[in-house]
């Protein structure tokens, strides 16, 4: 069983339970273990960036200890959580004076970072390290004819970790079709939610919400996948006030990715934190049809 | 041994003198075992600075000159040829490089001298073990091989073809022409690119002077310098090419039909028995051995039987040649490749019908090309109403290619014009960056273009998409790009959208140089000897570069550089002979003891081993001095003239000289 | 080197320990603003205003709402030609911003982010009611009645925490920050 030190972030304690609920699911069922890392704390998100870079590394730092200190690789499922435990490791390891500022710091709480932990965001978890096949082989009621909007969002692909093709991702796509389900071509797979702008400058977020619904509407999705509890509840939590904006009628649910391979997986809805929605996925529900 | 050296410190005007103490060095240098003379001098290149030589050696008897200045690439010619002039073989001189590794390396004065002493000794050391070589001398074969009939090659072949030369063109594709064929019509004359390359093509496949080898390509080369051994590989075309009169019938009557990815980049279709366009040279058509039926399932046939010549031209039994030539010099003018703009997803090349390559568009207004000329979408029907014209694409971009692709503006100005002749209500956006018009002639095109009512938008579009957020975009595509000039975003509708991207170079080209022995940089391009001063020369004697593989350029600089490559092997083969350095490597027969590891590590394949005595040779013209089996020899039996152990490690005592004295003074 | 620095060599120092190119290579191009999705809402577009920097403009680029408009998706950092972090100069300028107090008081993003990062430095995780005031009276009647209609959603759906959290170890944590505050402080 392979396992790895899971570091949830604070979206997921209540905000996003749902996404936290799944995620333990899905993995448990494909023989992954999650030990949450204890204690961990804030990772920052954006908005500690703009105000204190080198406190804001050692937030991250933290963790990224403590995750050392139990030897394994950390997991995130939020994409802004990912993004920071990513960077923050990759410039601990090759900026010396960073580090010793950083474990500095740490020694405050008995803790060192030596830069070897590997981050990984969730659906790297499910896409790379157990792979399709893995996957299909648990599908139990496969999600034929659900066509899905794949919503990436941005900061689980960009900035870019090496050379790869942060234009063209297909991995979210793979995934969807792994579990019987049907990705739509959705223009703006990449595009931003606005994450915290939807407090900050709530006309840009709005705006930004409204194309991405329309971009799935148009390509005709029964549902938008996330993979980030600020994308969900922007798309989710927002629809609503969209809609009153811009006199749109939109009514797409969104969902967490670890929902949908659960529903594939036979998990019972209740499990999977389904039930606390804004917007109805009882339509959803019905593709999760059992096959022969 | 006793020997007098005479030693030369130079001061290159400030150069060295402003870190290097020269005064210095030359007095300490005076005083060091083997040494007549030593000066300090301003220029010592300068002709005065060679009569202070040449006067030394005669008056002085000197046996040995250093001089200590810039790196051998600059003047090693100059102070060789002084001591050739006062009567001391060349290679009893050595050179000092204290400007290059020395003074313009470091500002401090202390450590800049005391390195200068260091080099000084060593050469000074080495000098005494040198001896004299005599230069050998290398015939010429007045036969030359050209390697790419595009215009860069078409033009060098003319060259040396007119002038009395003969010459083996080989070329890749059924017919020669490259990229240029394709055009239609030319900046910034709009001249009709055919019309004016099928006469230089004609004059190819009729010239006396010219063997003309298309659908061919070079396997192996051999050799140096005047004396190279190659086989070309003509593959088989399944058409006789002694009795087919290119009439054509075979090709009307062939059933089947492919995509043409090559000629017609993918816009139209070809028989599988073709000839790429209607005037291709040679007329001989070439069976597409992937698709034909016959080659696939032994059907069909329609060629052979419909083909009118006694006897029938269609050989389906024909086989590759492997033909040998012995040439002097080569000439590389292979051409580009135009980038895959797949690898840039957010302009939709592949996943959006609408969006074109330049190299499509080039086939679409092209009078012979799939569309008769007219400018079309995807459908081959409709007529756009509004077109976007992308510039950069995949170049001057730290991601895909740093360099800027030089003709893209120039034809991208050319789009615009040839679409507002023929739509003439057509909307035209030219998204750039900077308009690059340097040229004779481009920027009074580029005035001409700003009169005809084209949107010029600098800014360097962002996405292409029919991800639709206004009204009025239903159906489109969108263009999304910064006008940098107004500073907004904008959202172009547009119903085409033509991008120009990178001219790369070709997919094999690493290949390609390591069969000639000579080098590509970093993007793939062909290096020249040096970039301002010798352009279409390489570090390989006797290999020369001309045209867009040498970096992306426009046709008259690729007729220039075919041109001036011609004219370089015409002057070797004017001169008949040539001087080749002797610093080669020599096997002591007695020593050998045939383990034969020098043979396979030779890169010029210069060792051969005689199995009846059991001990290896090395043939002193193949050899191009590189060392590599001097070092590798486990017996020490081979010595490299020029730099034998002897004279390296009494060069590397030299150095060690203030270490070697136990005054540690730190360098 | 005694003289007092000009802007543009401000904003560089600021990207010193950044993994992208210097501003001096910017050429200009807008693909960062062409790209940008909130472009159409800042008052000077990204490449503009790294053009004002490198012109030295301070007062202009310190009064531009472009950079609190930024979401830092990094859509301009990965495309842009010359490689310069630009979502990463946004970051920079915000803290500029907020370290030498020149933002203009109608943008909500400073005091938000100063509240949010007090809020972690005390319970080390993010307590959303908390953050509720430092924007929410910024709102007009109408936005405010809005928010509050999200915010009692979510309340009924158990999606809002009702307890601040508290770290175990949060007097170490709290140790651990005070290491790097004397430090990070930018006077």
């Amino acid at each position: 069983m392979s396992k790895y030190a899971y570091f949830p972030g604070c979206s997921l304690e209540k905000m996003a339970l749902s996404y936290h609920q799944s995620t333990m699911e899905t993995t448990r069922e494909l023989g992954v273990e999650l030990q949450e890392l204890e204690d961990w704390n804030c990772c920052g998100a954006t908005t500690y960036f703009h105000v204190d870079e080198l406190l804001a590394y050692t937030l991250v730092g933290r963790n990224l200890a403590m995750a050392e200190k139990m030897g394994y690789d950390l997991v995130a499922p939020c994409s802004a959580c990912y993004k920071n435990a990513y960077f923050t490791s990759a410039y601990l390891k090759e900026d010396q004076d960073l580090a010793d500022h950083i474990n500095y710091a740490l020694e405050a709480d008995n803790l060192q970072y030596s830069g070897n932990t590997a981050v990984k965001h969730l659906m790297e978890v499910f896409a790379d390290d157990l792979g399709m096949e893995e996957i299909e082989r648990k599908v139990t009621h496969p999600l034929t004819g659900l066509r899905v909007a794949p919503y990436y969002g941005c900061q689980i692909v960009r900035p870019k970790k090496d050379h790869e093709d942060v234009e063209g991702p297909v991995f979210f796509e793979e995934l969807m079709t792994a579990v019987g389900a049907e990705p739509v071509d959705f223009a703006y797979k990449l595009r931003c939610c606005g994450g915290s702008l939807i407090i900050t400058s709530r006309d840009a977020a709005l705006s930004l919400i409204r194309d991405l619904l329309q971009s799935a509407a148009d390509s005709d999705a029964a549902v938008i996948a996330t993979a980030c509890p600020l994308c969900q509840t922007n798309l989710e939590c927002y629809q609503r006030l969209v809609n009153q904006e811009f006199g749109t009628e939109f009514k797409i649910p969104i969902m967490y990715f670890t929902q949908l391979i659960g529903l594939a997986m036979g998990i019972p809805k209740k499990k999977l934190g389904i039930g606390t929605e804004f917007i109805s996925v009882d339509s959803v529900l019905t593709y999760a049809q059992k096959s022969e | 041994m006793s020997e007098k050296v005479g030693v030369y410190v130079c001061h290159c005007g400030t150069n060295i003198a402003k870190v290097v103490d020269v005064e210095e060095v030359s007095q300490w240098a005076g005083e060091q075992e083997n040494v007549e003379i030593a000066r300090d001098y301003k220029f010592m290149c300068s002709s005065l600075g060679q009569d202070l030589i040449i006067d030394d050696i005669k008056e002085k008897g000197l046996t040995r000159v250093v001089v200590a200045s810039c790196s051998p690439h600059m003047h090693e010619k100059t102070f060789r040829a002084a001591c050739e002039k006062a009567g001391l073989n060349p290679f009893l001189y050595e050179m000092a490089n204290i400007r290059e590794h020395d003074s313009w390396t470091t500002d401090d004065e202390v450590a800049a001298t005391q390195k200068a002493k260091a080099l000084v000794n060593a050469a000074i050391d080495r000098v005494v073990h040198q001896e004299p070589l005599e230069p050998i001398q290398v015939e010429i074969n007045p036969n030359t091989l050209i390697v790419g009939a595009g215009i860069a090659g078409i033009s060098a072949a003319l060259e040396l073809a007119d002038a009395g030369n003969h010459v083996i063109l080989v070329e890749r594709e059924p017919s020669i022409g490259g990229h240029m064929a394709q055009l239609d019509k030319t900046f910034p004359t709009l001249d009709c690119s055919a019309c004016i390359l099928t006469p230089k093509m004609v004059d190819v496949g009729q010239h006396p002077n010219i063997t003309l080898l298309t659908w061919s390509e070079v396997e192996a080369v051999d050799g140096y310098l005047g004396n190279f051994k190659v086989n070309v590989r003509k593959k088989a075309r399944y058409v006789d090419e002694e009795h087919c009169t290119g009439c054509g019938i075979c090709i009307d009557k062939c059933p089947f039909k492919v995509v043409d990815n090559v000629f017609e980049a993918g816009l139209g279709e070809r028989k599988v028995i073709y000839r790429p366009f209607p005037q291709a040279v040679p007329k001989y058509p070439v069976i597409d051995v992937e698709n034909c039926v016959y080659f696939l399932r032994g059907k069909c046939k329609a060629c052979q039987i419909f083909c009118p010549t006694e006897p029938n031209s269609i050989d389906f039994e024909q086989e590759d040649e492997i033909l040998q030539y012995d040439v002097g010099n080569i000439i590389l003018a292979t051409g580009f490749d135009l980038m895959d703009v797949t690898r840039i997803p957010q302009y939709g090349y592949g996943r959006l019908a609408n969006v074109f390559t330049s190299l499509e568009f080039e086939r679409m207004v092209n009078a012979s090309g799939p569309t008769d000329g007219k400018i079309v979408m995807r459908d081959m029907e409709t007529a756009p109403k509004s077109v976007a014209i992308v510039h950069c694409v995949g170049s001057r971009d730290n991601n895909y290619n740093v360099y800027c692709s030089n003709v893209c503006c120039m034809y991208s100005l050319k789009f615009a014009h040839l679409i507002h002749e023929r739509i003439p209500d057509a909307e035209v956006y030219n998204c750039y960056i900077d308009i690059r018009t340097p040229g004779k002639g481009y920027e009074e095109f580029y005035n001409r273009l700003l009169e005809e009512n084209t949107h010029f938008i600098r800014g360097k579009v962002a996405d292409v998409t029919d991800a639709v957020r206004f009204p009025g975009e239903e159906g489109k595509l969108i263009v999304q790009v910064e006008d940098t000039l107004i500073g907004k975003q904008r959202r172009l509708p547009v119903d085409m959208v033509i991008l120009s991207p990178a001219m790369e170079a070709r997919y094999d080209s690493r290949e390609v140089s390591q069969l000639f022995r000579m080098g590509c940089d970093f993007e793939g391009f062909f290096v020249e000897r040096h970039p301002k001063l010798d352009p279409v020369a390489t570090m390989t004697e006797g290999v020369f570069i001309a045209g867009a593989c040498q970096g992306p350029k426009d046709v008259p600089a690729s007729v220039s550089q075919g041109a001036a490559a011609a004219a370089r092997v015409a002057g070797l083969i004017n001169l008949g002979t040539v001087m080749m350095e002797p610093v080669r490597a020599s096997i002591n027969k007695e020593l050998c003891s045939g383990c034969r590891i020098c043979n396979d590590l030779c890169p010029y394949n210069a060792i051969v081993f005689h199995d009846d005595q059991e001990i290896s040779e090395v043939i002193t013209a193949l050899c191009q001095g590189c060392g590599t089996c001097v070092a590798a020899c486990p017996s020490a039996a081979i010595t490299g003239a020029h730099f034998t152990n002897e004279q390296l490690f009494s060069e590397i005592e030299g150095i060690l000289w203030d270490v070697r004295e136990k005054q540690a003074v730190p360098v | 080197m005694a003289d007092k620095p000009t802007f543009s060599e401000e904003v560089s120092n600021l990207l010193h320990a950044s993994h992208g190119n210097p501003l001096t290579t910017c050429i200009q191009c807008g693909t960062c603003s062409g790209t940008c999705p909130v472009a159409e809402f800042m008052d000077h577009t990204p490449r503009k205003l790294i053009g004002m920097i490198n012109a030295d403009l301070k007062e202009e680029v310190l009064e531009s709402n472009t950079y609190w408009y930024c979401a830092s998706c990094f859509h301009c950092t990965v495309r842009c030609p010359s490689e310069i972090d630009i979502a990463g100069l946004m970051y920079a300028l915000k803290r500029y911003s907020i370290w030498n107090h020149t933002y203009s008081e109608e943008f909500i993003g400073p005091v938000f982010s100063e509240t949010f990062v007090k809020s972690i430095l005390r319970s080390g995780r993010s307590y959303e009611p908390v953050l509720a005031p430092s924007y929410i009276f910024s709102y007009g009647v109408r936005e405010f009645l809005n928010e509050a209609h999200t915010a009692t959603n979510l309340m009924l759906k158990g999606r809002l925490p009702v307890l601040p959290p508290r770290l175990k170890r949060s007097e170490n944590f709290k140790k651990m920050a005070n290491r790097i505050i004397p430090m990070g402080e930018a006077k």
